[in-house]
Formats: structure tokens, sequence, C-alpha cells
């Protein structure tokens, strides 16, 4: 059995009945090093469809997940249970849990990072205070309301509103969470936020290739929330200074923002200035002020200045990129896709009406950007198979999208691994209006490729 | 990735049931044992088939069972027709399987057990009726179906898996407007079996909305006893497991007596 991978989550979903006589079943070798291998910030195994467990089914997937905690310091748990499964998985591992419990996914995923700079306001509760408050912190740092109840009957009582709030939390806990940044997204900037003492094992727990991702996919402004650092040695030092020279490659700028040097070295300060980094005592000082917001990339369109052109390599691997997508609307809709035209060109969209877009990008031996236009009618159909709903929301259309274009990726992924490139790819973006992506990808060349579906007209484009 | 076309091609292509097995289930049916057993070992791979199948180890036999009749004698009339069912899919069944990774003898290990929980799942709701002793038969057909139609289509499966968790019968209703249910419901319609049989077997699929009296408990019943099934580790490194969609709320009120009865089988 695989993880189904969404965003920067993989689920297991199991069914039916889990004992130790069937558990060790539902992971081969292979299994366990494709777990490992994956790039995500949350791994977790739901128990929605598991109708009997007991605790020597649940701890072949508890050893799993602890191995893959320890090596990758990433949350691991378990979720989609109801009140019994709660309980019971509370007394087979009583205090020593390993791993975090998490009512639902949509609960789960409120503490993971993500593309989409959405904050939502949540009710928690949990008897015991400290849990209350590490789920709170946590929630707040990735960019959440969390409304925190101090009691059964307050909980109870707020809970009469459940309209009110994105999610209610109970039944949680966060056990020995994993110990990521953690990381939220406001417009076009990501904060990444960062505590205590800051030494070696910034390299384990902050997300690089997330970060890489980020970049990737068009952000440029990256803001260091730092008012609960104490201090930082030599090792972090060099660790800020090298994600700069990275970033200066893309043009992104990245900041600090209350950092005190109160118990860290004031040469730092000027060590990290020289390397591009900037500091500033508020966070509003940024994100209030929209001159400089857009100076330093987060005000919208975050374009980068130096745009990187396309190469042969590139262009030599179109045919698998085109292949990739044509087959993967192939497969969705059972209706071919017919190329029409292919140009080297900025990208050019004869109208932004009725337009979806979406964007996934890639690195390894070669490097870019996949942007996909459909007419919103084409993206649907594209997307029924994964919703089984005619009548989806734009939300679910544009989340499916995302899965959609993953798939893309993954096809791209293999089709080039034919050819000994080895490339991974970042989470995908998906645009509800085209215009925000025309800002972030005018007066960049790529390869237009112009196909037709079903007498509709949709862009592929390729560029670095 | 599945057309209608290519779905109705393959109902096209299920074999009628040999007239040979037909005129034995017929006897079967009017309640004359002698002649169907009589009919059934004029055809020597039947034969084989009830031999291999009567000797394997969840029947529990010490010495070997090899006549046909003492074969029919020993199941009794409701067991003998499910039997000859169990045949007839063993006939659809591929010679190499692909999708799963499973051989011939697990796959009939499955129907066998299957066949004898559904018998004490039918004492248990003091049901004593041969069609709906019969109709577990089919529940088996729907993976045979799901190997024929997603062999050659393993890689894309896994890759639209790898996003979002669809199961095969999800896919296929999704791109078709049929299930996996259906098609083995078409299976049962060609072997003329009765239509209650096919209902039955639909239903099972625990999709089907507005069940009601009997109909909706053994519908229950038999989907989670197919998920009992399929959680046997065999069938769980099968991959048999993710094939279809669990209706965990579809049973969850029976699933007390269900332990029981599977516990006592």
């Amino acid at each position: 059995m695989r993880a189904v991978v969404k965003g920067r989550v993989g689920i297991f979903y199991l069914q039916g009945f889990l004992d130790g006589n069937n558990a060790p079943s539902f992971l081969t070798l292979e299994d366990i090093k494709a777990t490992e291998e994956l790039n995500i910030d949350m791994l977790l195994v739901s128990l929605k469809k598991v109708i009997f467990f007991n605790k020597n089914g649940l701890d072949v997937f508890v050893k799993l997940l602890a191995n893959v905690r320890d090596q990758k310091h990433i949350i691991v748990g378990f979720c989609d249970y109801d009140h019994t499964k709660y309980m019971s998985i509370n007394a087979f591992y009583k205090d020593n849990a390993s791993f975090s419990l998490f009512k639902t996914q949509e609960i789960a995923e409120l503490f993971t990072s993500s593309n989409k700079s959405e904050s939502r306001t949540v009710l928690l509760y949990n008897e015991d205070p400290s849990q209350r408050s590490a789920m709170a912190i946590e929630l707040f740092d990735y960019g959440h309301n969390p409304i925190m109840a101090q009691s059964k009957v307050e909980f109870e009582e707020k809970k009469k509103n459940d309209s009110l709030y994105y999610a209610i939390i109970e039944d949680t806990n966060l056990g020995l969470y994993g110990q990521k940044v953690a990381t939220r997204v406001t417009g076009n900037a990501i904060i990444y936020t960062i505590s205590q003492f800051l030494d070696a094992e910034i390299n384990d727990t902050f997300n690089l290739s997330y970060h890489q991702n980020s970049l990737n996919v068009g952000f440029r402004l990256f803001i260091f929330d730092a008012y609960k650092v104490i201090s930082m040695n030599i090792h972090a030092l060099n660790f800020f200074t090298k994600l700069a020279s990275a970033a200066a490659e893309y043009n992104a700028s990245i900041c600090f923002v209350g950092l005190s040097f109160e118990k860290t070295p004031e040469s730092f300060k000027n060590d990290l200035e020289d390397a591009g980094l900037m500091f500033f005592d508020n966070m509003d000082d940024i994100l209030k002020n929209k001159d400089l917001l857009q100076e330093l990339g987060g005000g919208g369109g975050a374009a980068a200045k130096q745009s990187r052109s396309l190469n042969k390599v590139l262009v030599n691997e179109l045919p698998h990129f085109i292949d990739a997508t044509v087959s993967t609307i192939a497969m969705m809709t059972n209706a071919e896709a017919v190329k029409n035209s292919v140009n080297i060109q900025p990208l050019s969209i004869p109208t932004t009406n009725n337009q979806y877009a979406s964007s996934i990008g890639f690195y390894g031996d070669i490097d870019g950007l996949i942007i996909l236009i459909f007419p919103k009618t084409i993206a649907k159909k594209a997307c029924e198979l994964l919703i089984g709903d005619a009548n989806a929301s734009e939300e679910e259309i544009l989340d499916s999208l995302a899965e959609f274009v993953n798939i893309i990726g993954g096809r791209a992924k293999v089709l080039l691994s034919g050819n000994k490139h080895r490339l991974d790819i970042t989470l995908p973006r998906t645009y509800a209006d085209v215009n925000t992506l025309l800002e972030i990808a005018h007066n960049k060349k790529g390869v237009q490729v112009d196909l037709s579906f079903e007498g509709e007209h949709f862009i592929f484009f390729l560029t670095r | 990735m599945i057309t209608s076309d290519e779905i109705e091609s393959y109902i096209q292509n299920i074999p009628p049931a040999p007239a040979v097995v037909q005129e034995a289930l017929n006897h079967a049916r009017a309640g004359d044992l002698t002649k169907a057993s009589k009919c059934a070992s004029e055809d020597p791979a039947l034969k084989l088939y009830l031999k291999t199948l009567m000797n394997r180890p969840i029947y529990g036999f010490r010495n070997e069972v090899s006549d046909v009749a003492q074969i029919f004698g020993i199941l009794g009339l409701g067991a003998s027709q499910q039997t000859l069912y169990n045949y007839l899919l063993s006939l659809l069944t591929p010679k190499k399987w692909e999708l799963f990774s499973l051989n011939n003898h697990q796959f009939y290990d499955l129907q066998a057990s299957i066949s004898k929980h559904w018998e004490a799942i039918l004492t248990h709701l003091k049901i004593n009726d041969k069609e709906i002793q019969s109709a577990i038969t089919l529940i088996p057909a729907s993976i045979i179906v799901c190997e024929s139609l997603f062999a050659s289509r393993k890689a894309e499966v896994a890759q639209l898996r790898s996003v979002k968790a669809l199961d095969f019968n999800t896919i296929l209703f999704r791109m078709s407007g049929r299930d996996l249910f259906d098609l083995s419901g078409e299976i049962a319609r060609k072997w003329e079996m009765p239509d209650r049989i096919v209902t039955l077997i639909r239903s099972a699929s625990g999709t089907v909305e507005d069940l009601t009296g009997q109909e909706r408990v053994l519908a229950q019943w038999m989907h989670l006893l197919l998920f009992y099934e399929l959680s046997q580790p065999a069938y769980v490194s099968a991959g048999l497991n993710e094939f279809i969609d669990f209706k965990i709320e579809f049973v969850q009120n029976i699933y007390e007596s269900f332990a029981q009865v599977v516990q006592n089988t």
C-alpha cells in the first residue's frame, strides 16, 4: 500500500480489519522505502474505514511512523476516527504516544504548510492545558486564528455556533510533535516561524525543499518571524547566509522580523546584512507597507527580475512534457487532446475570462515550470474523475486541478527518468484568476503549445 | 481510461454457462441431487474442480473425497447449487493475474471461505433460501471483472491513486456510470440466474440507496463479509483490500453480531 500525497501530507487509507496478522501485509519493503522517500511534512494513517483494530495491528504502523519521524523530523500520526477509536488508541499507548492524533484530515492540514494563504478560525479544546496551549501556538504559527475554550462547559457552549468555525478541534493530541519550522503564506509572502536557540538543528527542522519549491513556483518574499528566538550560533548563521545566496539567484528577499540581539552577537547582524538579509522590528512594517512589499517581491506579481532563459536540454525534453499532459487528459476524460501549434514566445492568452490556470515546477537535473491554462468547462471535465460531483464548487475544482497537475508532473518525472534525468516536482499551484498568473509569467519566454480539446482551446507553457 | 465500448465488449465476451452445468443447475434447483451429480460427472473439468475444492483445508476432510455424488451428498442441496455457480465463475478467472498478486488457488480459497461464512450468516439470520445462499458466489465476480478491465492500466491507476484515494469501483463508475457489481450482475444475467440474485449482488456494493427490509440486511452482511475476507493477510498482500470502497457507516450497526458469527464459524 502506498500513501496518497495531497499537498505536503501523505496518508495511508486503510480499510476493513486491522490486527497483528494482517497489518504487516499492508506494507511491503518497497512501500516502506517509497514512504521514507516522500517529500512531505506530515505522514498519517487514516482510520476512517477501519471497523476493527487492535494494538498489534496499530503497532506495525506506529513503528513505520516513528522511523519516518526520526529520519525526517516530520509530523506523524493517525487521523479520521471517532471518539471511541480515540479513546482506544489512548488506552493502548497511554502517555507514551510517539505520534500525533488528529480527529480529521482537515484538522491535520491546519498544522502543515501549504501554498494557500487562508487563515482559518477554529475552536479548540483539550482537557490537558499544556496540549491546548501547544495546539493554539502551532495553529497561530501556521497563520490561523485559534479560539481556545478553557473548560469543557465553555467548549460545549461555543460548539453550538459551529457555523462560526472552519473546524472544531477536539479528540486531538499533538503527542510527540515533529519539530519542523512552522510555515504560513500571507498574500505572496511566506512566513517561517522560528524560536528558541537556533543551532545546527535548523538544517533538519527547516524544510529546504518546501522553500525551494516556493522559489520555483514564484514566491519572492520570505519572512522569518523571529520574535521567539533567544539566540543563534555560528551554524545557524551559516545556514541563513547560504539561504540568502540561494535566494539571490531568484532575486528573492529574505527578512527577519523581531529578532533581538541581546544574546546574539551584534556582528552576526552585519554578516547577515552583508549576505543580503534584511531586519525589521515588526511584521506590520513589511505587510502593511505596500510600496516596501512591492519592492521586496511580495506585492503580488513577484516576477523574477533576472528571467532565466530556456535551454537546449529543456527544449529537447519538451515532447515528454507534452506527452505527459496529453496522455493525462486522455486518461482522465477518455477524450483526445490535439496539438495545434508550438512556438517559442512569452505567454500569450487570447482571453483571461472564464479560465483557470495551474502551474507546477520541477527541479533536479533540469528545472523549469509547467503552466496550464484551461477554459473552466474543460478544467471541470478533466477533474470529473477526481471529484465525482458534477456540481462541485470552485474551491473543489481548483483543489482537483492541483491533483490533476500533480499527476502530469508525476508522469513527466517517470517519462524523463527513462532519459536518465532525475527530477523532483514542486507543490502545484492553481489560479482562479489567470491575471495573477500573468503577473508571475509575464516577459518570461517559453514554449507555448496551443492544444484543443473537444473543440476548446487550452494552453501548455513550459518556461524557466 | 475505460470506455463504455470496452465494457460492452467485455459483457458480450462472457461465455454462456456450459450446457452440462446448466442442466446440473436445473436439477439442483428442482431438488434432484442424484440427477444433478450424474450430470456433473459428465464434465471432467467440473469433476476435477469439485474434487480439488472439497479437498481444500477449509472443508477439513481427513480422507480424500472424490465421487461427485458423494460430494453433492456432503454439501446438500443449497451448497451444491452454490458450488456449481462457483465453478461457473472459475471459468472466468484469468490464466495469469496481473492487477492483483493472486493465483487461482487463492481465489478458490476465497470463494470457499466466503461461501462457508455466508452459510453461517444465513443460519444466524434464520434465512433458508437456496437462491440467497447461492447469490454470494457471484460476489467474487467483481474481482475478476476488475482484473480483466484494469490489468492493462495498472500504471495509470497507480498514478491516479498517488494523488487521490480512489478505488477501482469508483473509477469505473465515474468513467462509465456502471460499477463492478453492476457488471457482476450482468454475468449473473448471462448465466440465467434469477433476477433476485442480480439485485442482491448489485446491492452488496453498499452504494445502492433506498434499500429496505431483508434486502438491506443481506446487502449489509454481504458487504461486511466481503471486507472481512479481503482483510485476510493473503488478500491484503494481493492488493484486494483496496479494490472497492468500504462503506463502514452502512455496516456499523451489524458489526457486533457479525464478529460473533464469524468467530464461531
